[in-house]
């Protein structure tokens, strides 16, 4: 039983990580702007495809990676500077619609670019080993995965209980206008808090794409609405609450892809049901239970409107 | 400093009236985690009486009014009304439902329908009031109700003077206009209670005695009982049969104007404790 | 009382007679190939969409993002009822012939497509509708997946044909008149979609302009003034959603006859998307709008800017950029100037009786 479990718990667990640091990214954004950046997981996309090119490019491994990573952030930066920005007064379903819009710019641009063809992923070397680990053969990403969010979360926790600026993201998601009157600047909070999440996102398509190693214009759709439910299950604004919620929903997703298999072996079921296709939808009948029982999720906080 | 006057402040019993009582808060609290916005507060108001809520900014007043119209639901205590229950610790009901046994609201902070005509914001109002369902609504089979609506808000703008501006957008009106509108707004709703926030908020003085004229107009042809909350005492003392003085949360006088206003205990509340 | 002058109301009848008559008229005239006509048809079916969705997003302010969950709905719907009996062995092939083994009414059928996506959006409706705004539009997002998945589940293959394409029930082309040797005699094929939508757009039309559509709009403007002024925001909120799904899964059955084939994995989310930013370009809460901006989508991806995707050769200059993609990040770029610089859209909340009307001052700011 533990045999057949245990390859579905690990990659449960690796996605679960990658999906965390893609959430970290919602939730922060969330928890200052009020904003659920849907262009967020074509970011994460693009990082991917930005790593296809350079690699392609011969530009060597050591240097292509923190390479992408920054350019990643820079685009979060841009995209927050271009199309959020102009909208901060406006309705809050514009700057809804204007990340509508970005994610679909994204995903076009990348059509463009690709001519909407599967670009193969290039080969890490180290994380891209197999390795055995009891009962299972997987790659050193998957061990690589946990160990890695943990350590940038905890550097992430650091930052924001710590620094200056950490404080001043702090004292702009707990009310905006005050912040404002008090002289922290509102734009490099935001923008910093961009190219956080950006940047995050980008470390976790590097991860992500040497498990799954083809992107697409469409490849961020998936894992960005899973990583939001992730945020939303933690409890929206909490990044403790993503990296749980996201581990909770890799880790479940993976055992139902594995239902079959497993019911199967426990001779629970005689022939196949053909659970797996439901390891997405499970993810947002999740959403929608946590939306309705307990909307603030795991660790978040209450808020009431005013009169 | 703020603790201190806090203790000081004693609650004072509501007193009994002749009238038919139409509203009666029956000690009613009102916190959020651990603020006390509204403190054991027991007040009533009779039928065809105007009754103002008086008190410093944050005294709890708005808060009260949203506990009569169950955009809160209190913490304890009851809210009657021709005294049956609509609220309290254990019963909750939507605002919608308040509005439908005959309480209209204004707000302080204006809340028109700013996508609406002037008109379209009335008509909107007598929503509640209608027969018709959706069918006959959107097949237009309603054609009588919609004419008698159509009069009666016609009516209303008159009333306040709008007429002119019917077809123009609701948020194009100036501050003073926009004020009629929302009472005469709440005045499609059919109520026999009308609650009014800060009615005179923003306005001049000559605009404020022509409001407190208009209040006592309309309550007399509605047939209405007023509830409103004020800080224009020139207004309160004019035209209010009875005053109840809320100071941070809790009642501290109440009685007609001269009562009230002679009350030692209301002017250390407005003019704050100096002698300690 | 007022008197309201006649001349807008009767200049808009006339410009949609008109219009209706060039259609007819066009289409017993020009080659049925015509390009025309393809974007008569989707951006027929597209308006109708648009429309739907603008109802709930323009008009009632709850921001949705399962559109394209109840057209999958409405189309599979349609087609499950309307395949012909005769045809079923062959459609549910990998499933003896599938469960259903009788056809109904083309117009039955539509409406039946409406009230399963209504029925579906009354469930959904119950525990999504009580959410704000951005926790609203990604739950109808997530409920609009799960009808994929369900839908392509293989133990639904006897009633949805799983993962496979459900085909040969009746399309538009079925509407032409045809004499005793099969050739057409009258061409109906794009006025009878321009009926449908027409007939439903109407509906709304007359929904928003009752009693009923000023308590929308109302919940729209201020939920906190709406409900003191007595509308109950559940009942009317779970109404406009149960409408708008209706016609978006009538809208969804007319997309399958304009495809001739349905599947569920062209349902996306991105489909969603789409029509949300063709509201936005026509003008949150322009019925109008919705209208102009769906054809104009539709002409300009289908028609207009297909240049943008083929190699265009200019005496000996190659000109550079176009190759296939370069009309989708032309039309990402043009939304996202229409999103960030003209919010309003084409018509901001005006619709076609108001342009021949005269101009209402504009708000205090």
């Amino acid at each position: 039983m533990w045999d057949t479990v245990f390859p579905y718990l690990l990659s449960g667990i690796s996605v679960g990580g990658q999906y965390a640091l893609i959430a970290i990214g919602y939730t922060m954004v969330y928890g200052i702007l009020r904003l659920i950046n849907f262009a967020h997981g074509d970011v994460f996309m693009a990082a991917g495809i930005i790593m296809v090119y350079i690699a392609a490019s011969g530009i060597p491994l050591w240097i292509s990676v923190p390479l992408v990573l920054i350019i990643t952030a820079a685009v979060g930066f841009v995209i927050e500077r271009v199309a959020y920005k102009p909208l901060r007064s406006a309705p809050r379903m514009s700057a809804m619609i204007s990340a509508i819009g970005v994610s679909y710019t994204l995903q076009n641009l990348v059509l463009y670019i690709t001519g909407g063809l599967n670009k193969q992923y290039p080969t890490i070397p180290v994380i891209s080993d197999s390795v055995r680990i009891g009962p299972a053969t997987t790659k050193v990403v998957t061990i690589v995965t946990p160990v890695l969010v943990i350590l940038l979360v905890v550097a992430l926790v650091l930052l924001i209980s710590k620094t200056k600026i950490g404080m001043a993201m702090r004292a702009v998601s707990k009310d905006f206008e005050t912040a404002q009157l008090m002289g922290i600047k509102i734009n490099s909070v935001i923008s910093t808090t961009f190219v956080i999440g950006s940047f995050l996102a980008g470390v976790g398509s590097v991860l992500y794409f040497t498990n799954y190693p083809t992107v697409i214009q469409t490849s961020g759709a998936m894992p960005g609405l899973k990583a939001f439910v992730a945020a939303v299950f933690g409890g929206i604004g909490s990044i403790p609450g993503a990296v749980v919620g996201a581990f909770i929903i890799g880790i479940m997703e993976n055992l139902i892809k594995g239902l079959d298999v497993i019911l199967f072996k426990a001779g629970l079921v005689s022939k196949p049901l053909g659970l797996a296709i439901f390891s997405d939808a499970f993810t947002f009948a999740l959403l929608i239970i946590i939306l309705v029982v307990k909307p603030t999720g795991l660790f978040g906080e209450k808020t009431t409107d005013k009169v | 400093m703020s603790e201190m006057s806090e203790m000081d402040i004693r609650t004072v019993p509501d007193m009994k009236t002749d009238g038919e009582t139409v509203l009666q808060l029956d000690h009613l609290t009102m916190q959020f985690g651990g603020v006390i916005a509204v403190n054991d507060f027991s007040m009533h108001i009779d039928r065809g009486e105007i009754v103002a809520l008086i008190g410093p900014n944050g005294a709890g007043k708005t808060t009260a009014f949203n506990c009569v119209t169950s955009v809160y639901q209190p913490t304890r205590g009851r809210i009657l009304f021709h005294g049956k229950e609509i609220g309290s610790e254990r019963m909750h009901r939507t605002p919608d439902r308040i509005t439908a046994l005959g309480i209209a609201r204004t707000f302080q902070n204006i809340r028109l329908f700013s996508g609406m005509t002037v008109f379209d914001n009335i008509m909107t109002a007598m929503h509640l009031r209608r027969k018709s369902n959706l069918f006959t609504q959107v097949l237009h089979l309603n054609g009588e109700e919609e004419r008698k609506n159509r009069e009666t808000a016609w009516k209303l703008l008159e009333t306040v003077g709008l007429t002119e501006a019917a077809e123009e957008l609701a948020t194009s009106l100036p501050y003073g206009k926009q004020r009629l509108l929302e009472i005469a707004r709440a005045l499609a709703t059919e109520p026999t209670l009308l609650l009014l926030d800060e009615p005179a908020a923003g306005m001049n003085p000559q605009e404020t005695d022509e409001l407190g004229q208009f209040i006592v107009r309309i309550k007399n042809e509605f047939n209405l009982t007023v509830f409103m909350i004020e800080h224009h005492m020139n207004l309160v003392m004019d035209i209010s049969d009875r005053i109840y003085v809320l100071d941070f949360g809790r009642p501290i006088a109440n009685g007609t104007p001269e009562e009230v206003q002679q009350n030692p205990v209301v002017i250390a509340a407005y003019l704050g404790v100096e002698e300690e | 009382m007022r008197k309201k002058s006649r001349k807008p109301a009767v200049l808009t009848w006339i410009i949609v007679a008109v219009i209706y008559a060039a259609v007819f008229a066009a289409e017993q005239l020009l080659p049925p190939s015509s390009m025309l006509f393809t974007v008569l048809k989707k951006g027929a079916t597209y308006a109708l969409v648009a429309v739907s969705m603008n109802l709930l997003n323009g008009f009632t302010g709850i921001f949705s993002l399962g559109q394209a969950g109840f057209m999958m709905i409405g189309a599979y719907v349609y087609a499950i009822f309307t395949i012909p009996a005769e045809s079923r062995p062959v459609v549910y092939q990998y499933y003896d012939g599938g469960l259903i083994q009788f056809s109904l009414p083309v117009v039955v059928a539509l409406v039946l497509a409406g009230l399963a996506a209504a029925f579906f959006a009354f469930l959904i409706g119950l525990p999504v509708l009580r959410l704000k705004s951005d926790y609203l539009a990604i739950a109808t997002l997530g409920f609009a997946e799960i009808m994929r998945v369900l839908i392509q589940w293989n133990n639904m293959g006897p009633l949805t044909n799983g993962s496979n394409m459900l085909r040969l029930y009746p399309s538009f082309n079925d509407f032409n008149i045809r004499n005793a040797n099969g050739e057409v005699t009258v061409y109906l094929s794009t006025l009878v979609p321009f009926l449908i939508a027409g007939v439903c757009i109407g509906l709304i039309v007359l929904l928003l302009n009752s009693g009923y559509g000023r308590a929308l709009k109302s919940i729209r403007d201020d939920e906190i003034a709406a409900e003191a002024m007595g509308i109950n925001l559940a009942h009317h909120k779970r109404l406009s959603f149960c409408i708008s799904s209706f016609f978006a899964g009538v809208g969804g059955a007319m997309l399958a006859m304009y495809q001739t084939t349905v599947q569920a994995k062209f349902f996306t989310t991105a489909m969603t998307y789409e029509i949300l930013l063709i509201v936005v370009i026509g003008g949150v809460g322009s019925v109008t709008g919705s209208v102009l901006s769906s054809f104009l989508f539709v002409a300009a991806s289908e028609w207009w800017l297909r240049f943008l995707d083929e190699k265009q050769i200019i005496g000996s200059l190659e000109v550079p950029l176009l190759r296939n993609g370069f009309r989708l990040v032309v039309f990402s770029i043009i939304i996202m100037v229409v999103v960030l610089f003209f919010r309003k859209g084409i018509m901001g909340t005006r619709e076609l009786p108001d342009l021949f009307r005269e101009k209402r001052k504009e708000a205090v700011k």
